[in-house]
């Protein structure tokens, strides 16, 4: 078998014929239909997305150092988080996973070729250039205030920013979401190999059909609103401005049926990436694979069913409220049988504390802080005291960051090897792995105590006595940054410097290491038939376990 | 996936079909358009136009899909998906007016 | 895709004509494409589902000024347009059954067909929106026509409005006309704004209908259309705006669906033209029609919830 190869034959080399030597022009970049080059192309846009909202991030944390407002105007302050939120949410996070890992290793993983639609692949990603585009061309212009949820009518009327810029950039951006949610559910459905059955298929394809599932139903709903948002916002009719006699309750409703979803396109393609972690690197089967596979649909489906949560204190029915509330404390259940089944596959596993499994594990422990206290705040009593204060923005940020950036560093990290053909340096990236885990902490857990406390979300000052925690938390964020930046350095590091990888530098079952490293333009030399279940780990799949446990003498630098 | 899906040939009611489909569904339309004036909402309940203007409306859409749109024929994924669209376009209607139509119960009534 | 990838897949497979690269055979190809198709839809129905939330919301809050507003649309346009869209969706399926049966010229006369009544369908909308343009019932102030007979008739303009609110309750659609076309005449408008001229016979019939004891309004009309106690036509004309705004919305974006549809008419006409289509290869077609009824369906039901609502207050309001 080609593991057996792989590991027998020494020091790997890096194939001659791989989709990056593929055509060496920017035409056979721009033009390309390859998934993969398609996905590095993304790749490169979110880390760029990533890196602005990033400044925009330790603007917020050196203005909250101090209780004054000093280093910002409190106007400025406003465009500043405003524009963090939709740089990080529509441009980053949203397409992180599934454009960028999904992409390059969807098709990999059940054997195919290539999407099934590859020109819409790379149609997808112009959109989402151009909307990047319009997004960056408004916020050069002035930036906009209304903060990332564009609440009716201050951003249909009183405010002064680039609102319908900015809202037509996320409308088109939209559409590339859609149309990557298209191409992985009709690829999923069509192109999967001989043998692949559904049930083979790894969590993390099925984590991506759910997030599928929730572009496609969603999306399209938020690009409406953002688009009757613009023309009430041009024209100076519409439905939302309640002096004309327009309803703002709508456009929350309207918002929040897709951006309440979408909380769910930003964590699920996470979820699917651990369960690909928590596995392989216990080197064991993962435990209740069926559970965790149609736990994802359950969370695509009951999320869509929560939104109201958002306007617990809007002025929304309270009935509709209990349902709402309700129907949350329900849709945690899939979460927590995803939790549980990842813990028990840890139990009696040959666990190795690689950097990738430092960022799962990191995971674990983070997105169970973030889950539970979204419990807090789905209960309708205690949201009365918690809303819009730093408890909810604790809340989110320890499910977005901590959940889907934590796990696209672990991705991004665990598959490095299989997309560039090399090795990172393992020891810089545990130490990266550990700071972000330690920065991250120290910047948010502060902020759950600071709501509790009563400290509201956006506004550039804030009373005397919360300056220590507010300190401790840029103290935080200064770390996490640090952690964020080296990863940066190591993988380009990586790419010139690099130990060549070979094609299954982790020793793992899955379709996607039974190909070179990088893969060949059309994924595998021939088309693969697949005989096994997902993260079977034995002799039998060409795998020596004895020779796995040993692996860190050969492969750490 | 099914395999009565396109084979050539069948995926169609053929020509007199299409135009039974067709004449059900100008009957439809011309239905529609003389029933809206009669007075429903006094004599059956208040809403009773709309809800037989949107059934017929329903009747035309099925008859539409089914055979215009070759759903009939076509493999369990796209009954599927065209079935799941709806489910959540009801979902939308449902749970937003869930809020419209209690919020002014009980403690905040007049 | 690059040379070096397609000389190499040649050694292993036979390439059908039409057939990509990635798949295998053209049963995955097509079963491919048209769950892609279904799965676009799938997002087109939400995209106008948001719309249609936003109609029901308001519809069913404020179901006078909906029914009012929607009275000075034109149901026979709105209803030749629907005739008109299922004749071009007829014509368009028998497009496609004669791409399946490989027949070009049947093919050719099918989709030039589709696309004229396509655009009958445009041009009945452009009679429509002229209409309102006239009539200062575009929504947005400037939109409309800007009509300045003279001074004096400005300076009255707001003692008209008044009185055209005070209209007695007018039980038959010919005298319903009558009193439109009455108060059209000496229409005003120089700053091209939305205008309600047209009175109140809806709310007025739901008042009648309360005097009987029964609760006719609902708890939103009790409080959208009043100040103090009193009727304010400027409230209950901000309503009847509203349903404006949502029916140019909602038209104008299944009109962009239209001329969308007309431009892939026009790349197939071109193709089959050609002959490109056959028993073998029609996925095209058939992708194309799949669009193209999805938009006729739309219309199905824009057609009873913008234009037919109410109309039995002026027809047959005589109890």
């Amino acid at each position: 078998m080609q593991n057996v190869d792989a590991i027998g034959s020494g020091i790997p080399a890096i194939p001659k014929d791989n989709y990056l030597t593929n055509g060496f022009t920017l035409k056979s970049w721009l033009l390309t239909k390859d998934h993969k080059r398609i996905a590095i192309m993304y790749l490169i846009s979110i880390s760029l997305f990533f890196m602005a909202g990033g400044l925009y991030a330790s603007a917020i944390r050196l203005e909250l150092l101090t209780p004054e407002t000093d280093l910002l105007t409190s106007a400025t302050y406003n465009k500043v988080f405003t524009q963090h939120g939709i740089l990080m949410i529509f441009f980053f996070l949203i397409p992180s996973i599934p454009a960028v890992l999904g992409n390059f290793l969807l098709p990999i993983m059940i054997g195919a070729k290539d999407l099934a639609l590859p020109r819409i692949n790379l149609l997808s990603l112009y959109i989402y250039w151009l909307g990047g585009a319009l997004t960056v061309y408004a916020l050069l212009q002035g930036g906009v205030d209304t903060g990332w949820t564009f609440y009716t009518p201050y951003s249909t009327t009183f405010s002064n920013s680039y609102v319908m810029a900015v809202g037509l950039g996320i409308f088109i951006n939209g559409f590339s979401s859609i149309l990557t949610g298209l191409n992985f559910i009709v690829t999923i459905h069509t192109m999967r190999a001989p043998g692949m059955t559904w049930f083979r298929l790894p969590l993390f394809v099925w984590a991506q059909y759910a997030t599928s599932l929730v572009m496609i139903l969603g999306t399209p709903v938020i690009a409406i609103t953002v688009l009757l948002l613009a023309i009430e916002r041009a024209v100076g009719v519409g439905i939302f401005d309640p002096a004309i006699g327009g309803d703002p309750i709508l456009f929350q409703h309207l918002f929040w049926f897709y951006s309440h979803p979408a909380v769910y396109i930003m964590v699920l393609p996470g979820m699917g990436v651990i369960s690909e972690l928590i596995s392989n690197f216990s080197r064991k089967k993962i435990f209740g694979y069926e559970f965790i596979a149609f736990s994802s649909i359950a969370i695509a489906v009951f999320g869509f069913l929560v939104w109201g949560h958002h306007m617990f204190v809007s002025g929304q029915s309270i009935y509709a409220g209990m349902v709402f509330s309700f129907l949350t404390m329900v849709v945690a259940v899939p979460s927590a049988i995803k939790m549980f089944n990842w813990s028990a596959t840890l139990y009696k596993g040959s666990i190795s504390y690689d950097t990738p499994m430092l960022y799962a594990i990191g995971f674990m422990g983070l997105f169970l802080i973030g889950g539970l206290t979204g419990l807090f705040l789905g209960s309708m009593g205690l949201v009365v005291h918690l809303t819009d204060t730093y408890f909810v923005v604790s809340h989110f940020h320890y499910v977005m960051v901590g959940g889907q950036v934590i796990a696209y560093l672990g991705g991004l990290h665990y598959w490095w090897p299989k997309i560039t053909g090399r090795m990172y340096s393992e020891f810089w990236g545990k130490i990266s792995a550990m700071l972000v885990f330690i920065g991250f902490n120290l910047t948010f857990f502060p902020q759950f105590i600071l709501g509790y406390m009563g400290m509201p979300r956006r506004y550039a000052s804030y009373p005397a006595e919360f300056q220590v925690l507010n300190i401790f938390s840029t103290a935080g964020a200064s770390v996490l940054a640090v952690g964020f930046v080296m990863p940066l350095i190591y993988l380009m590091h990586s790419l010139f410097y690099g130990k060549p990888a070979g094609d299954n530098p982790w020793m793992l079952p899955g379709l996607e290491w039974r190909t070179t490293s990088p893969p060949p333009t059309e994924n595998f030399e021939k088309t693969p038939v697949v005989t096994w279940e997902a993260y079977e780990f034995g002799e039998e799949s060409g795998l020596d376990l004895e020779a796995a446990r040993t692996r860190d003498s050969v492969t750490t630098v | 996936m099914s395999d009565k899906h396109m084979e050539t040939g069948e995926g169609h009611i053929g020509y007199p079909g299409y135009f039974g489909v067709f004449a059900i569904l100008v009957f439809g339309t011309i239905f529609t358009y003389f029933s809206s004036f009669w007075d429903l909402d006094g004599t059956l309940f208040p809403g009773a136009n709309t809800l037989l203007a949107l059934a017929i409306a329903f009747f035309k859409m099925t008859c539409v899909m089914l055979f215009f749109m070759h759903v009939y024929w076509s493999p369990r994924m796209i009954w599927l998906s065209a079935v799941a669209s709806l489910f959540w376009l009801a979902i939308m209607f449902a749970y937003t007016m869930s809020d419209y139509f209690t919020r002014s119960l009980g403690v905040f009534s007049v | 895709m690059s040379q070096h990838a397609d000389t190499h897949h040649e050694e292993f497979h036979y390439h059908a004509p039409g057939l990509q690269h990635q798949f295998e055979d053209m049963k995955q190809q097509e079963e491919s494409v048209s769950i892609g198709m279904w799965m676009f839809l799938v997002q087109e129905i939400m995209f106008f589902g948001g719309l249609f939330t936003a109609y029901l919301v308001f519809r069913s809050r404020f179901p006078l000024a909906f029914a009012e507003a929607s009275n000075h649309l034109n149901a026979f346009w709105g209803g030749l347009n629907t005739l008109v869209l299922i004749v071009s969706s007829l014509t368009m399926a028998l497009a496609v059954f004669y791409a399946q049966r490989g027949n070009r010229n049947m093919q050719v006369i099918m989709i030039i067909l589709t696309m004229i009544f396509g655009a009958t369908f445009l041009g009945v909308k452009v009679i429509e929106y002229t209409d309102k343009y006239n009539t200062g019932l575009v929504p947005v102030t400037g939109w409309n026509k800007k009509t300045k007979k003279n001074a004096e008739q400005h300076a009255a303009e707001p003692a008209k409005k008044e009185q055209a609110f005070t209209l007695p309750l007018i039980e038959t659609s010919a005298a319903a006309s009558a009193a439109t076309e009455e108060h059209a005449a000496p229409y005003v408008n120089p700053k091209g704004e939305f205008q309600w001229n047209s009175g109140r016979h809806v709310f007025d019939y739901a008042i009648e209908k309360e005097k009987g004891g029964k609760a006719y309004l609902t708890e939103a009309e009790r409080v959208g259309y009043f100040s103090q106690g009193e009727f304010d036509p400027n409230k209950y004309r901000d309503k009847i705006r509203i349903f404006y705004y949502i029916y140019f919305v909602m038209t104008g974006l299944h009109a962009l669906h239209m001329i969308i549809g007309l431009g892939l008419m026009s790349w197939l006409l071109w193709a089959a033209f050609r002959g490109s289509f056959g028993p073998e290869y029609f996925a095209p077609v058939e992708m194309s029609g799949l669009y193209w009824h999805f938009v006729d369906i739309v219309w199905i039901f824009l057609f009873p919830l913008l234009y037919l609502l109410g109309r039995h207050f002026l027809a047959g309001g005589t109890h």
